[in-house]
């Protein structure tokens, strides 16, 4: 029964976020009427103005390098201090003798 | 401890003929990052595995003999330090502000030559060299922390 209420509430969940995310009939953050597509779904603004903003034909390049570049500098201090850690934990060299 | 570790000939003979070709696509796909599909990280993530290939088929004995700690620390500080100058040669406008492709006096060619983009070609070699020199790092650090065998 337990398990059936759980299952039955999962469902539910999932329906509302299908609603709510969708963007024809989801919740609306910021502007009115139908500006607020144009800001938040902003891939085909992208597509359109990347080549002449950015320069680059790889439109996931300009993305990422240009119009996100702060989370890809987040990203690069992610792997930065991933690889930090990692060699500072395992690295035997100075601790044991060389073997 | 590390010796007799390698694999063996055949292997060892075809990582010798296929490591140069790993490396020669991984630096084809950095270097065309901003043309075609790729980049630094997956170019970077590439030419690791090649470095990789080469830890496993020829054991850590050898990779030690060529692998230079300072160097890759080196490297990999190196890259990221290019990458955020990168960012900030647009400083007069905002960070990340690509001003090499608006008002450069480089890399302002064409949109689909190689020398265009402004700083994307420099910002994908930095990436690229910095996710090398940590995956193989990470890599080493891993193969050779074998204390469970003492």
């Amino acid at each position: 029964m337990k398990r059936t209420f759980g299952a039955l509430a999962l469902l539910f969940l999932l329906g509302v976020l299908l609603v709510v995310a969708s963007p024809s009939t989801g919740i609306k953050f910021g502007l009115g009427g139908e500006d607020w597509k144009a800001y938040r779904y902003t891939d085909q603004y992208y597509i359109d103005h990347g080549v002449q903003e950015v320069g680059g034909t790889n439109i996931v390049t300009d993305i990422v390098f240009d119009y996100r570049g702060y989370d890809t500098l987040g990203e690069a201090t992610v792997l930065f201090t991933a690889i930090a850690g990692a060699v500072a934990l395992l690295r035997p060299w100075g601790r044991d003798e060389n073997e | 401890m590390s010796k007799g570790r390698d694999m063996g000939l055949i292997v060892k003979t075809t990582a010798r003929a296929t490591i140069p070709l790993i490396g020669i696509f991984g630096a084809y796909v950095v270097s065309h990052g901003h043309l075609t599909p790729g980049g630094g990280f997956q170019g970077g993530a590439t030419i690791a595995g090649a470095g990789i290939l080469f830890l496993i088929a020829f054991g850590l004995g050898e990779m030690k003999r060529r692998y230079n700690h300072h160097l890759y620390s080196a490297l990999e500080g190196l890259g990221g330090l290019i990458f955020l100058g990168a960012a900030m040669l647009g400083l007069g406008v905002a960070f990340f502000y690509n001003t090499l492709w608006h008002s450069g006096p480089v890399f302002n060619g064409q949109p689909g030559t190689l020398l265009s983009a402004g700083y994307l070609p420099i910002m994908n070699l930095a990436v690229g060299l910095k996710v090398f020199a940590g995956l193989v790092s990470a890599m080493v650090a891993i193969a050779a922390f074998r204390r469970w065998n003492k």
